[in-house]
């Protein structure tokens, strides 16, 4: 069991999370009828895959004590690139995805490099680079362009029984990444980065080598979500990313990982994004208006960073 | 003699202008216990970071087993079989005691993952030869501080390591726990592995040591086997200089003048016992103990930056609510431990870092007059021995004994009563050191009630008229006169904890 603990670094307040979630789960069924029902809890997984990818990378990085803003910029040109080159084909789709994974990994291999060898914060080049990126999206196409084969995006739409493939996927790469986590060595470097850089330089790790992984993981996670937001919108939209920078931040930090590195894991994170697009879905149901949902997103990160703050002091 | 395991030849080390290090000779040979003496800031650390390749020398060369080591990065000297326990721990709190020892030589499977089963195994095994009782799935911020050390050392030997370097390794262990250190130490070094072993503590140096190298001014002044030592004779090599022209006199009748503090039943932490302590007009006090034995703590109870409850009374008058701002008013005035966080804004000029707290005569309002600031820190060149060219001057720009003076001296500008001193010269040559001493005399001398915290118990023992030696939180001793010695400190701060307290109230 407790090796269990260990392996997910499960804390006590993913139990709080846990009792959220139920809570508007119990909150959505009183608001309507068609809040429960298998066409609906389909709809609100759909909605978080690219979050819960996203939000993934993210909590890797903050793990290490880093932060990547370049998602918002990155999703949006990874998008367009990848329904520019997707074409019809299998052939043609094969290449996109290979392209678009290769400049994931490029975009962080420079996050990484920038901020590892030229010592600059990572808030700093990543929103560099993000800026950068939705320019070059928006010079390349100001409206959605392209497209994805047609048995693609019927993949990205299609489920087996209530579980939608793009939650499947998820849930697998979760698994994954916390695997990872537990019994790679780069995973134990994750953390002891994101814990004391200094000391896991003193202890001999190659911090700077382990930075630039990071981002590159954290790239090609975002590359994966770009092929599916694509895949959804059948076009690859010059705008894709847009708030997906701050978006991405939101779960990782409700789900109890510390913004400062080191601590958390992959487990708060899913649990928090689950509680995020309940909300939401919930809040659509009683016809609030979506304003109202990013109040309500912006007291949810408040109240939780507080919570943390208070336990650390004690 | 046999060839050296690891050893400096000539090595030099400057930053930019700065030489820290000038043409060091030192050799660590197996079987033997090398102890390295040298005040704060003699170039020590700087030593240690040459020897393991984190720093690259500006002249002369490292050497292990004869061979010039040409190390670049502390992977190689790692791997050498050179470890470290660091005096900031390197340990990470994050991460559980097995995987902390292993970390980045992690137990792998077939499949080149981590092998969890063997890593914890592997633990326990150097755990129990080291004589630890750890449970190695532990995760390291739960230990305490000795623990954490253990678990240093564990990780340093987890590889066969010829030399193993510890920096002030028992400066937070209590005497049981050090006791355990030793034996480990005299164990290695059985074994047949060189020690370089980093302390203040002479005691400690002269009981596991079997040779002394001193470090003064980057330079070595001294060195040779321990038997032909004594305390004084390691003390003159540090200082440079008897110990009697670093300390001025001290007082003749500490406690003859008025008092200026007067604290009872003070309760820093309401479940440790209360303090109490006097402090009066015309003495020194010193405040001593381990790190973490609460010393600060209580010093920024007494300056109203902790909360605190119980009397506190100044010259008579009881202060009944205490914050910094009415302690200023009514004359405490306190240097904090570390001038860099909490006492310097680093890129400002010196004079403004002199007139940041007074506004001084003649201003009012909220306006500065140009040239203002810079008039007032005339004093600082005139009275207060600062050595600066220009006041203009970013105080970035000043050595730290120059720094440290220039905050005493903006102390200075609130005419205190009661000035409390937390590590008043850390990171300070001895110069400057000695400049300090006398100052602060003077000002006992004129009347002044002082009360210095060090960890230096060479300036306790030099300085203080009186001594109070904390442990765990509470006030445990009180020395006057001639018990106040490194041995009479030492005896009480490193003293067993008593398992209760409070037996008595």
């Amino acid at each position: 069991m407790s090796m269990l603990v260990r392996a997910t670094r499960a804390q006590p307040v993913h139990l709080v999370v846990v009792a959220l979630i139920a809570a508007v789960f119990v909150f959505g069924m009183t608001v309507s009828d068609r809040f429960a029902t298998p066409l609906n809890l389909a709809n609100v997984q759909d909605q978080m895959v690219a979050l819960a990818i996203v939000a993934l990378a993210q909590t890797v990085v903050i793990l290490s004590g880093g932060i990547d803003l370049s998602f918002a910029g990155a999703l949006s040109f990874l998008c367009v690139v990848f329904a520019s080159l997707a074409g019809d084909t299998t052939g043609t789709l094969l290449l996109a995805m290979a392209v678009v994974a290769g400049a994931g990994i490029l975009i962080g291999v420079i996050n990484g490099g920038i901020t590892a060898y030229v010592g600059i914060h990572p808030l700093i080049t990543t929103l560099g680079t993000s800026t950068i990126l939705a320019g070059v999206a928006l010079l390349l196409t100001r409206q959605p362009t392209g497209s994805v084969p047609l048995f693609f995006e019927d993949f990205t739409y299609g489920r087996l029984g209530v579980l939608p493939y793009g939650m499947i996927f998820v849930i697998a790469l979760y698994l994954l990444i916390g695997f990872m986590l537990w019994r790679t060595t780069f995973g134990t470097r994750i953390f002891a980065v994101g814990d004391n850089e200094a000391a896991a330089a003193v202890s001999g790790l190659p911090v700077k080598q382990t930075k630039i992984a990071i981002y590159a993981l954290s790239g090609l996670l975002c590359a994966v979500a770009a092929m599916y937001m694509t895949g959804r919108f059948s076009v690859g939209d010059p705008r894709a990313g847009v708030g997906f920078d701050l978006r991405s931040i939101t779960p990782v930090i409700v789900g109890g990982t510390l913004l400062a590195g080191g601590k958390g894991g992959v487990l708060g994170t899913a649990l928090a994004v689950v509680l995020l697009a309940l909300l939401a879905n919930v809040l659509n149901f009683m016809n609030v208006s979506s304003f109202y949902q990013w109040i309500a997103e912006g007291v949810i990160i408040i109240a939780a960073v507080s919570f943390f703050a208070g336990k650390g002091k004690s | 003699m046999t060839q050296p395991f690891l050893a400096a030849r000539s090595l030099s080390k400057s930053f930019g202008p700065n030489e820290v290090l000038k043409g060091i000779e030192f050799e660590v040979h197996g079987g033997h216990a090398v102890a390295l003496c040298g005040e704060n800031g003699a170039g020590k650390s700087t030593l240690i970071k040459l020897l393991t390749g984190l720093y690259t020398p500006t002249g002369g060369h490292v050497e292990f087993q004869g061979q010039p080591a040409g190390w670049t990065d502390p992977r190689q000297s790692l791997a050498a079989g050179i470890a470290v326990v660091h005096q900031e721990f390197s340990v990470l709190g994050a991460l559980s005691i097995a995987e902390n020892i292993y970390l980045g030589a992690e137990p792998r499977t077939r499949l080149g993952l981590i092998d969890r089963k063997a890593l914890n195994r592997n633990a326990q095994v150097l755990l129990q030869d080291l004589g630890i009782t750890l449970n190695p799935d532990d995760l390291v911020e739960n230990l305490s501080v000795a623990d954490k050390q253990m678990v240093e050392i564990a990780k340093a030997l987890r590889s066969e390591a010829k030399v193993l370097i510890l920096d002030e390794p028992t400066a937070v262990l209590s005497q049981n726990e050090t006791r355990h250190l030793f034996r480990i130490i005299n164990d290695l070094r059985e074994r047949g592995m060189g020690l370089v072993y980093v302390s203040h503590r002479l005691d400690e140096i002269f009981e596991i040591c079997t040779d002394i190298t001193v470090i003064k001014d980057g330079v070595v002044t001294s060195k040779g086997p321990t038997s032909e030592y004594t305390h004084d004779s390691v003390i003159a090599a540090m200082v440079g200089r008897e110990l009697g022209d670093l300390f001025p006199h001290k007082s003749a009748d500490p406690t003859a003048g008025e008092k200026v503090l007067k604290v009872r039943n003070l309760f820093v932490t309401p479940d440790l016992p209360p303090a109490n302590l006097d402090v009066h007009a015309g003495e020194i006090v010193g405040l001593a103990g381990l790190v973490g034995s609460g010393r600060t703590e209580l010093a920024l109870a007494l300056y109203g930056a902790a909360s605190a409850t119980g009397e506190v009374a100044l010259m008579g008058e009881p202060m009944p609510y205490r914050d910094p701002a009415g302690c200023i008013e009514a004359g405490i005035l306190m240097l904090t431990e570390s001038r860099k966080d909490d006492g310097l804004f680093l890129n400002t000029s010196v004079a403004r870092n002199f007139a940041a707290t007074t506004p001084g005569h003649g201003v009012h309002h909220s306006a500065i007059p140009p040239g203002h600031e810079d008039r007032r820190a005339a004093i600082l060149k005139e009275r207060r021995g600062v050595v600066v060219d220009h006041v203009g001057l970013p105080i970035s720009a000043l050595s730290g004994g120059n720094q440290q003076k220039v905050l005493i001296a903006r102390l200075l500008e609130n005419r205190p009563k009661l000035l409390i001193l937390d590590e008043p010269t850390r990171g300070v040559d001895v110069g400057a050191k000695a400049e300090i001493y006398k100052t602060l005399r003077e000002l006992a001398d004129e009347g002044m009630a002082l009360l210095v915290i060090s960890s230096e118990l060479i300036e306790i023992v030099g300085l203080c008229d009186r001594v109070y030696v904390m442990r765990d939180g509470e006030i445990a001793s009180e020395l006057r006169g001639s018990e106040i010695s490194e041995e009479g400190i030492i005896t009480v701060a490193a003293a067993e904890t008593s398992t209760h307290h409070g037996v008595a109230a």
